[in-house]
C-alpha cells in the first residue's frame, strides 16, 4: 500500500473546504488595495507624505529619547520593618478558606506585597496540597473592582456612618437573618453568638443560617440517621486500597478535596507495596473519573442501582433494584471483587446530595468495615454546614414578602447562586435593612442597602477549626489595601463590645488571641501562628452504633439527565473575575473562558451536532430546559459523558446585570473593550445554571432531568487542545497495568528506543538511540549541576495547580479568549490530556500494527481512558531550538538549562518551529499595555501589577518565551548554598510547578547529585523521555502511567522480549 | 579601619598633630589608634566623647567611676554591664543604669581588658570640641550638587565649530581664486564651468589620493557612528543631584564607618539598600552639626524621621521619606545580586563603586578608568555598568575552587576534577578557573 502523508484529517479526507483553501494557502481576502481604501483610513487626514514625515520624526525622536536614561527614584523606608529586607522574600504560614476550599498555605511576600501562594508541606491539614483557585486567589487580592470602603446605597461612606445607621436599624428590627457560608472560625462564631444573645436580651431574634452554594447537607442527614449525629466524617483515602466513587469528584471539588488529593497521591505509587484501585461511576467525565482505573458511565439515576448491586454482592440487604447494563455490570463485578479482597481498607463515596443515596453509601461502607479505618467519625469536618431547607424557606419567605426586618449576607451570594435567585434579588428591596460583607459589589451586595466589605483572606487575622481535632490560624500578609474591616470587628462593634478602629485595627487579632489562650492555656500563640495550626485534643464522642436509615425518594430517571458540576478552576463561581482561572484550560475539556453543555460525541453525531472545533469552526448551540427554565449554550463533545446525559458547569454567568465584580468576568471584543449586548449591558462569560438546581427533601440537588433542543447558530470555543488522541504513538505517553508492571521487566512496558545500524559483519543491529548523534555532548553530565525533572504520569491527576503556580511565579500574561482560540495562549506549562481510541489497547499502544487506522485512531473511544501529561520546555541537551536561532538568543547552559534571552531575541520564531514538544510561546502583543488585553491582563492596572514577581522579567512584544525551569529559583537556591558554604541539599530547589503539585508527581533537583531523588527517579524502570527517537536528550523524564487494572489485550502486546521487526513480518507470512 | 586612619591623618592633620604633640610621650601610638578605632566600631553609635546622648559622654568617665570609688569596675561594666549590675557589688553601675533607664547598654564580652582601657585612654585624650571649634571643618563643600557635564561633548562642539570655520575658509579662498581667475580672463573659453565640474576635474586629476581620502573619511564616519551607538545608555559619570548633600568622605573616610553599616542588606539581599532613616538617626540623634555649615542637611534627616531636636529623644511621628535619585540603575531585564558578589565573591565595595572614602561630591557612576586605579582591581576596558564590563570581569576573575574555603565550590571542584579531567585541565590552562568557565558568561545567570 502506497504511503500517504497528510497534515490533518481534512487533508486525508479531502473535504470540500480543505480543497477550497488548499489553492489559497496565503489568504488574501483583504488585498492591499482594499486595506488602503478602508473607510477608516480615509477618515484620518494623514497623507502618505505626512505619514512618512511623522515616521521619520518619531524614529529620530525615539532614538534621541533612548539616549537619555530616565531618572529613577529610590525611596527607602523611614523605619525599616524588622522582617522586611528589600530584595528578599518573606514567607508567612497561613490558612486559606473561602467557604468551599480549605488549605494550609505559605504566602511569599516581597517588600510587603504577597506574590505567591503554595501549600504548607510541613504543617496543617492539607499537607501541602492546594488547588488552582487557592493559588490564583492572590490575584483576587489585587482586583481593581474590590470595594474600597463601606457603601450605603452604592455610595462610599465612612465606617462610623454605616456603623451608626446599621446599629440603629438592627436595634429596631424584630427579626434579623444572617445568611452566611459555613462558619468554621470559632472567634467569628463567638461574635455571632454574642450578638445573637445581645439581641435576644432585647427581645429580638437573630436567625443565623449557613448556606453553601454547593451543598453537602445530605451527607450530614444520612449520618444523623445512621449514627445519631449530623456530621461529615474525615475520610482517609491514603488507607483505601479500593476506592469507589459515585459521581464524587474528590480530586477536584468534592468536600475537602485538597486533603483527599494528597492522600490519594500516596496510594498511586506503583513502586510502593500496594497501589489503590479506583473505580468511578459517573455521568460527566470528572477529574477523578479521568484518573480512575475503571470508569463506568452511568446516569445519575443509576447510582442507586450500582450501590444496591455492591451491597447485595457483599451480602447486605437492599430493597433497591440492582439491574445494571452490561458494561456497567462488568465494572461493578470488578469493583465487587476488589472490595471483597480489601475489606477494612476500602472507601465508598458518593457525590449526590440525595439522602437516600448517602444512606446506601453509608450502608456499603458499614458492610466494608470502613468506619474506624478509612472513615473517621470522631474527627468530623466542620465545613459544609449548609442548612438547605432553612435557606429555601428563607428565600421563599423573602420572595413572598414575609421576610425578616433585616438581612445580613456573609460570604454568600444568594442572588446568584439560589435556584430562585433572581426572584430573591427582586424581593430584597422589600426588606428594610440589607447588609452584605462582600468585598465586591456582587449580585447580592449591589442590591443591599449597605455593604461593609470584609478584608481579603490575605489581609485578615482569622482562626479556623476545619475538623474536630485541628485548629488553624490565618495571619495577614499585607496591610489592608482598602478601607475594609474584619467581620469579626464589625460584629464586635455592632454588639457594642468594641469601637471601630479602622483598617489597622487589632480588634480581630486580640479576640482571636484571647480565644486561643482560653482554648490552649499552655499554648504559645506566636508559635502556633508560625506553624499556622495546632492540634485540638479530644474526640467527638456523641455517636451511636450504626443504625439503618429509612430510604426516601431516589433520584428519578429522565430521558435526558442533566449533571451540574463544578470546574476545578471556577468552582462555585466566586472567583469568576479571576483571569488566571478563566484562562486555565479545564482539565478534561481543555476549554477556557466558557461553560458549555457536555455531551458524548457518539450521541452528538446521532443528533446532528458537529463534533470538531478549531479556531474557525465553532460548535452548535443548544437549549437545555429544566423545569421550564432554559439556557442556551454550545454543545461540547466530551468522550466519556454517559449517554442520555449532559453536563453543565456551575459558576459561570456571573455579573449578568453588569455588577462590578471585576473586569475579567465579562466577554471582550476582538480589539479590546467589553462586548456589549443590545441594551448596552456587559455580557457575562458563560451562563448561570444555578436555577436548574432542584430540591429533594429540602436538599439542593445538582443532578436533575430536562430536555435539549438544537438552537440556531454556532459558537466559537477557545480550547487549548483540539486533537484528543496520541494516535498510538507510545513515544509520547506510555501506559501499562499494575499486573504487567509487577510481573514483567522494563522491556515489556518501557522499551528503550532503538535504531538499526550495520555492524561490522554487515548485519543489521538494534542499537540505542544515543549512538546516533549529530552534535557533541554538552558538558553537563556529572559536572557542576544538571537540573532535571521527573513527572510521574501515575500520580499526576491533571488538576492544573502547576499551571497556575507557573503563571503566578513567572508573570505569564493572560491573553483572553480570542487569542486562546487562535492558539496563542502563553502558558509556559500545559497539561496535555489524551483520550484512548478504539484502535489502541491503551493510550499510545496500538491494538494491531497492521490494521491500525489513523482515521479511526483520531476518534476518542466512547468511554476512553485518560492520561494527563504536563508538558513544558524539556531543556534538551541537544536542543533543536538552539541550533536554529540566528542571534543566539536561546543557548544551553552548563547546568543543562535551555536559556532564553529575551533581549537578544528578534522574534524569527524558528525555534518554536523546530521544537518537537511545541512548548515555546511567542509574544504577539504588548500584553501589559495593548488595549486588547486591558480587560483580561491584570498587569494593565496599577493594582493588578502588584502581583508580578519582581525577579522575573515581564516580556515585551516580539520575543519568544518558555519554561525556564524557574531559573530565578535555581539561582537563589544556589546563592543561599554558596553563602552557607555547602552544596545544595536535595529537595531544597523546587520549581513553581513542583511546589504546587498536590500529589508530588513532579520531582526536580540536581541530577548530578547522585543521592538526589530526581536522579534515582530518572533511573527508575518506568522513566522514559518523551519523543526519545528525536534524540533531543531532554532533562525531563516522564514515568510510565500504571493503571491498576487487568487488561488482557495489553498484557499480550507488552511482551518482555519484543519480536524483532523483520522476524515479526516473517511470522505473518 | 586602616584606611579610615590614613584618611583621618590626611584630613584632620591639624587636630591630630595637636593630639600627638600632647600625648605622644605618654602612650604608644599603636594603642592610641586602637582605642580610637574600637571607639568608633563599638561605642560611637551610642556614646560621644563630650556630649551625653543615648549613653553618657565618655570623656573622663573613668574619672567619674574613680570618684565613686569603683575605678577598677568600669572595665567590667563595659564588658558586661548586666552581670555587674546583677552582682550588686557596684553602686555606680546601678546609678548609671537608673540614669539611662530607657536604653540598656549592649554587652561587649569580646573586648579584652586592655582594649577597654585603650578606648577610655583614647576618649580622655580627645580635646573638647567646644574649645577647638575652629579646627578641622574646612572640608565640607557644596561641590556635591555640581553636576559634571561630559567634557567630551564640549570637545565635540569645538571640533564642529573649528571644522565649519575651516571649510568656510577653504571655500571662500576657492571662491576668491575662481573670481580672480574669471576676472583675469583665464577661463573665458569655459565660462559655464561650475564648481562641480571643476571639482570633478580636480578629483580626477588627483584620483588616488582623493579616493584614499574619501575611503578614510567614510571609514572614520562609520567608526565614529558605531562608537557613538555604543555609547548610548552608557552611564559612566552619571551623577544625579540628591535631596541631601551627603558627604561619603566624611562618613566612610573621616569617621571610618563601614559601608555595610549603612548599606546593611548588601550581604543578605540583591540590593545593597539605601540606608533607612532610622539608621541615620543612630548617630545623628547625637550629631546635629549645630553651628556647622552642614547643619541644614542634617535637619533634613530630622524632618524625614520626624525627630524634634529641641526636645531630645522625641519623635513627632510625622515622617517624610527621603526620595533619592538612583545612581546605579540597571535595566529591568538584568538581575544583579549584591550579596553574591560581596559575600560569595568577596569583592570589596570600592572595586565597583570607587573609593567612597574620598568622595566629597554626590555619588556618581565611577568611570572604569577611575576603577582601574583601585588597588587590586582587574584592569577593565569597557565602560562601567555596561554588559561588556560585567563580562570582562567574569572572564578574568578567578573562583577559588577546592581550597576548603567554601563547601559549595569544593563540591563543584570535586565533580569537575573527578569526572572530566580534560575539561578541568583546559580550564586551568591560564592557571585559574574563571567565573566564566563555571558559567558566569551564560545568559540565564543574569537575564531571566
Amino acid at each position: 500500500m502506497a504511503r500517504k502523508y497528510w497534515k490533518g484529517l481534512e487533508e486525508l479526507k479531502e473535504t470540500t473546504e480543505f480543497i477550497k483553501h488548499k489553492e489559497n494557502e496565503f489568504p488574501t481576502q483583504q488585498t492591499v488595495e482594499a486595506f488602503l481604501s478602508n473607510d477608516k483610513l480615509d477618515e484620518t487626514s494623514t497623507g502618505r507624505r505626512d505619514f512618512l514625515k511623522f515616521l521619520g520624526f518619531s524614529v529620530a525622536a525615539a532614538t534621541l529619547a533612548a539616549c537619555e536614561a530616565p531618572v529613577t527614584k529610590a525611596v527607602p523606608y523611614v523605619v525599616k520593618p524588622e522582617n522586611v529586607t528589600p530584595g528578599m522574600a518573606t514567607w508567612y504560614a497561613s490558612t486559606y478558606y473561602d467557604g468551599a476550599s480549605y488549605a494550609s498555605i505559605l504566602v511569599k511576600t516581597r517588600e510587603g506585597r504577597p506574590i505567591f501562594i503554595k501549600g504548607n508541606k510541613d504543617f496543617g491539614l492539607t499537607q501541602g496540597a492546594v488547588n488552582p483557585q487557592i493559588i490564583a486567589s492572590i490575584l483576587g487580592l489585587y482586583d481593581s473592582a474590590r470595594l474600597i470602603g463601606p457603601t450605603e446605597n452604592g455610595k462610599l461612606v465612612s465606617w462610623s456612618s454605616v456603623d451608626s445607621s446599621i446599629s440603629k436599624a438592627l436595634k429596631s428590627a424584630k427579626t434579623v437573618s444572617l445568611l452566611s457560608n459555613s462558619i468554621i472560625s470559632p472567634t467569628l462564631q463567638k461574635q455571632i453568638d454574642e450578638m445573637s444573645a445581645a439581641m435576644a436580651a432585647n427581645g429580638q431574634i437573630l436567625n443565623h443560617i449557613q448556606y453553601d452554594a454547593i451543598s453537602y447537607s445530605a451527607i450530614r442527614q444520612a449520618n444523623e440517621q445512621n449514627f445519631g449525629a449530623a456530621i461529615i466524617p474525615s475520610y482517609d483515602f491514603s488507607k483505601a486500597k479500593t476506592i469507589i466513587s459515585l459521581g464524587a469528584d474528590f480530586l477536584g471539588t468534592w468536600l475537602m478535596a485538597n486533603q483527599y488529593v494528597q492522600q490519594y497521591g500516596l496510594t498511586r505509587n506503583p513502586d510502593s507495596k500496594w497501589m489503590s484501585k479506583h473505580f468511578q461511576f459517573e455521568s460527566f467525565m470528572s477529574l477523578s473519573g479521568s484518573n480512575a482505573d475503571y470508569r463506568g458511565m452511568i446516569k445519575p439515576s443509576e447510582q442507586a442501582a450500582v450501590l444496591s448491586f455492591l451491597i447485595k454482592g457483599l451480602g447486605g440487604n437492599c430493597a433497591v433494584a440492582s439491574t445494571l447494563n452490561t458494561p456497567t455490570k462488568s465494572i461493578a463485578d470488578q469493583a465487587l471483587k476488589s472490595l471483597k479482597s480489601s475489606k477494612q481498607s476500602s472507601l465508598v463515596v458518593c457525590g449526590s446530595n440525595n439522602v437516600s443515596l448517602q444512606l446506601l453509601t453509608n450502608q456499603l461502607n458499614q458492610l466494608l468495615g470502613s468506619y474506624g479505618t478509612t472513615i473517621d467519625l470522631t474527627n468530623d469536618v466542620k465545613l459544609f454546614k449548609s442548612e438547605d431547607a432553612k435557606v429555601i424557606k428563607l428565600a421563599n419567605d423573602v420572595i413572598s414578602g414575609k421576610g425578616p426586618d433585616a438581612m445580613l449576607f456573609m460570604g454568600v451570594n444568594p442572588v446568584y447562586s439560589l435556584p430562585n435567585g433572581e426572584a430573591f434579588g427582586k424581593a430584597l428591596k422589600k426588606i428594610k435593612t440589607t447588609v452584605s460583607f462582600s468585598g465586591f459589589a456582587d449580585e447580592t451586595a449591589s442590591l443591599c442597602s449597605y455593604v461593609c466589605p470584609d478584608h481579603h483572606a490575605l489581609e485578615s487575622w482569622l482562626d479556623y477549626q476545619p475538623t474536630n481535632n485541628h485548629y488553624a490560624i490565618a495571619q495577614p500578609t499585607i496591610r489592608p489595601i482598602h478601607n475594609t474591616a474584619s467581620v469579626i470587628e464589625t460584629f464586635s462593634v455592632w454588639s457594642g463590645k468594641s469601637i471601630r478602629l479602622g483598617k489597622d485595627s487589632s480588634t480581630a487579632y486580640d479576640l482571636i488571641k484571647s480565644n486561643y489562650s482560653e482554648r490552649f492555656p499552655l499554648g504559645d500563640f506566636a508559635y502556633s501562628t508560625h506553624n499556622s495550626c495546632e492540634t485540638v485534643p479530644g474526640n467527638l464522642n456523641v455517636l451511636t452504633p450504626f443504625k439503618n436509615g429509612v430510604l426516601g425518594k431516589l433520584p428519578s430517571a429522565g430521558a435526558l439527565e442533566v449533571v451540574l458540576y463544578q470546574k476545578g478552576a471556577i468552582g462555585n463561581g466566586q472567583h469568576a473575575s479571576n483571569p488566571w482561572l478563566q484562562e486555565m484550560p479545564d482539565p478534561i475539556t481543555k476549554a477556557t473562558w466558557d461553560n458549555y453543555i457536555t455531551m458524548n460525541p457518539v450521541e452528538m453525531k446521532q443528533q446532528g451536532f458537529v463534533t470538531t472545533y478549531d479556531q474557525e469552526h465553532g460548535l452548535n448551540l443548544a437549549t437545555v430546559s429544566v423545569n421550564g427554565k432554559k439556557v442556551t449554550l454550545p454543545v461540547f463533545p466530551l468522550p466519556g459523558q454517559a449517554l442520555n446525559t449532559v453536563g453543565i458547569a456551575l459558576g459561570y454567568g456571573r455579573g449578568a446585570n453588569g455588577e462590578a465584580i471585576g473586569k475579567a468576568a465579562f466577554q471582550t471584543k476582538e480589539y479590546g473593550g467589553h462586548d456589549l449586548d443590545e441594551k448596552g449591558g456587559l455580557k457575562p462569560i458563560g451562563a448561570n445554571v444555578y436555577h436548574f438546581v432542584s430540591t429533594e427533601n429540602g436538599n439542593l440537588q445538582f443532578d436533575t432531568t430536562g430536555s435539549l433542543a438544537k438552537a440556531e447558530g454556532m459558537y466559537a470555543i477557545a480550547s487549548t487542545q483540539i486533537h484528543h488522541t496520541v494516535m498510538g504513538r507510545h513515544s509520547i505517553v506510555r501506559e501499562t497495568t499494575l499486573p504487567i508492571f509487577t510481573s514483567k521487566g522494563k522491556e515489556a512496558y518501557n522499551p528503550a528506543h532503538t535504531l538499526q545500524k550495520l555492524n561490522k559483519e554487515g548485519h543489521h543491529e538494534d542499537v540505542p538511540n544515543s549512538e546516533f548523534d549529530l552534535w557533541d555532548a554538552h558538558p553537563v553530565e556529572k559536572i557542576g549541576h544538571r537540573w532535571g525533572m521527573t513527572i510521574d504520569l501515575s500520580s499526576c491527576i491533571g488538576c492544573g495547580s502547576c499551571l497556575i503556580a507557573c503563571q503566578s511565579e513567572n508573570n505569564v500574561p493572560v491573553v483572553g479568549k480570542d487569542e486562546v482560540r487562535r492558539g496563542r495562549e502563553m502558558h509556559w506549562l500545559r497539561i496535555d490530556r489524551y483520550f484512548a481510541s478504539d484502535e489502541e489497547a491503551t493510550i499510545g499502544q496500538r491494538k494491531d500494527k497492521d490494521t491500525f487506522s489513523y482515521d479511526k485512531a483520531e476518534i476518542a473511544a466512547e468511554n476512553p481512558k485518560v492520561i494527563h501529561m504536563p508538558m513544558m520546555c524539556q531543556h534538551c541537551n541537544h536542543a533543536p531550538c538552539e541550533t536554529v536561532c540566528p542571534v543566539l538568543a536561546t543557548t544551553h547552559s552548563n547546568e543543562g538549562l535551555n536559556q532564553m534571552t529575551y533581549n537578544r531575541c528578534i522574534g524569527t520564531r524558528y525555534c518554536a518551529n523546530n521544537c518537537p514538544y511545541k512548548v515555546r510561546r511567542f509574544n504577539w502583543f504588548e500584553y501589559p499595555s495593548y488595549k486588547k488585553f486591558t480587560e483580561v491582563n491584570p498587569a494593565q492596572d496599577d493594582l493588578g501589577r502588584m502581583v508580578l514577581n519582581p525577579d522575573v522579567t515581564v516580556r515585551t512584544r516580539g520575543v519568544m518565551e518558555k519554561c525556564s525551569f524557574c531559573v530565578q529559583r535555581i539561582q537563589s537556591t544556589k546563592l543561599v548554598a554558596k553563602k552557607e558554604s555547602r552544596m545544595i541539599n536535595d529537595g531544597e530547589f523546587a520549581t513553581a510547578c513542583s511546589d504546587a503539585c498536590p500529589t508530588n508527581a513532579i520531582v526536580v533537583g540536581d541530577w548530578n547529585d547522585f543521592k538526589s531523588s530526581v536522579y534515582s527517579s530518572s533511573k527508575n524502570d518506568r522513566s522514559y523521555q518523551a519523543l526519545e527517537e528525536v534524540g533531543a536528550k531532554p532533562n525531563v523524564w516522564y514515568k510510565v502511567k500504571v493503571r491498576n487494572e487487568d487488561n488482557e489485550l495489553l498484557s499480550s502486546l507488552q511482551k518482555e522480549k519484543p519480536v524483532a521487526h523483520h522476524e515479526g513480518k516473517k511470522a505473518h507470512h | 579601619m586602616k584606611i579610615s586612619n590614613i584618611q583621618r591623618v590626611k584630613r584632620t592633620k591639624i587636630r591630630l598633630i595637636a593630639i600627638f604633640s600632647f600625648f605622644v610621650f605618654l602612650f604608644p601610638t599603636s594603642l592610641l589608634a586602637d582605642g580610637g578605632g574600637l571607639f568608633k566600631a563599638k561605642c560611637a553609635t551610642c556614646h560621644q566623647p563630650h556630649k551625653n546622648g543615648t549613653g553618657p559622654k565618655l570623656f573622663e568617665a573613668r574619672k567619674r567611676w574613680e570618684a565613686a570609688g569603683e575605678g577598677d569596675l568600669i572595665v567590667e561594666w563595659v564588658k558586661n554591664n548586666a552581670k555587674l549590675r546583677a552582682s550588686g557589688k557596684s553602686a555606680r553601675a546601678k546609678e548609671v543604669f537608673e540614669q539611662y533607664k530607657g536604653s540598656v547598654m549592649t554587652a561587649f564580652t569580646d573586648l579584652k581588658d586592655e582594649e577597654v582601657i585603650s578606648i577610655l585612654d583614647w576618649v580622655d585624650a580627645q580635646p573638647d570640641p567646644a574649645a577647638a571649634a575652629a579646627v578641622g571643618t574646612g572640608n565640607v563643600t557644596d561641590g556635591a550638587s555640581e553636576t559634571t557635564e561630559e567634557e567630551e561633548g564640549g570637545n565635540m562642539w569645538m571640533w564642529i565649530i573649528l571644522s565649519t570655520i575651516f571649510i568656510t575658509i577653504i571655500l571662500s579662498v576657492g571662491g576668491v581664486r575662481r573670481q580672480l581667475k574669471i576676472s583675469a580672463g583665464e577661463s573665458s573659453t569655459q565660462d559655464d564651468q561650475s564648481y562641480l565640474s571643476e571639482f570633478k576635474t580636480w578629483a580626477w586629476k588627483y584620483r588616488l589620493p582623493f579616493g584614499l581620502g574619501v575611503l578614510v573619511l567614510v571609514l572614520s564616519i562609520i567608526v565614529t557612528l558605531f562608537q557613538g551607538l555604543y555609547r548610548i545608555n552608557v552611564v559612566e559619570n552619571y551623577q544625579p543631584s540628591q535631596p541631601i548633600v551627603f558627604p561619603h568622605d566624611r562618613h566612610a573616610g573621616v569617621n571610618g564607618i563601614d559601608c555595610k553599616y549603612c548599606h546593611n542588606s548588601v550581604t543578605k539581599s540583591k540590593s545593597a539598600g539605601i540606608p533607612t532613616v532610622n539608621v541615620c538617626m543612630n548617630c545623628h540623634k547625637q550629631i546635629s552639626g549645630e553651628g556647622k555649615p552642614f547643619a541644614g542637611e542634617i535637619k533634613k534627616i530630622y524632618a524625614a524621621a520626624g525627630w524634634d531636636p529641641s526636645v531630645p529623644g522625641r519623635y513627632t511621628g510625622k515622617t517624610k521619606p527621603i526620595v533619592w535619585n538612583k545612581v546605579h540603575a540597571l535595566p529591568d531585564h538584568v538581575y544583579f545580586n549584591h550579596s553574591q558578589h560581596v559575600v560569595v565573591g568577596g569583592i570589596d565595595c570600592k572595586q565597583c563603586h570607587g573609593d567612597m572614602t574620598k568622595m566629597n561630591e554626590a555619588v556618581k557612576v565611577q568611570p572604569v578608568a577611575e576603577l582601574n586605579k583601585i588597588e587590586g582591581n582587574i584592569k577593565l576596558t569597557k565602560p562601567t555598568l555596561t554588559m561588556g564590563w560585567c563580562i570582562e570581569c567574569h572572564g578574568a576573575k578567578n573562583v577559588s575552587l577546592g581550597d576548603g574555603k567554601n563547601g559549595y565550590y569544593d563540591e563543584i571542584h570535586r565533580r569537575l576534577r573527578d569526572n572530566d579531567k580534560s575539561l578541568y585541565k583546559k580550564y586551568l590552562k591560564d592557571g585559574k578557573v574563571s567565573v566564566s568557565e563555571l558559567g558566569g558568561w551564560e545568559c540565564a545567570k543574569c537575564h531571566y
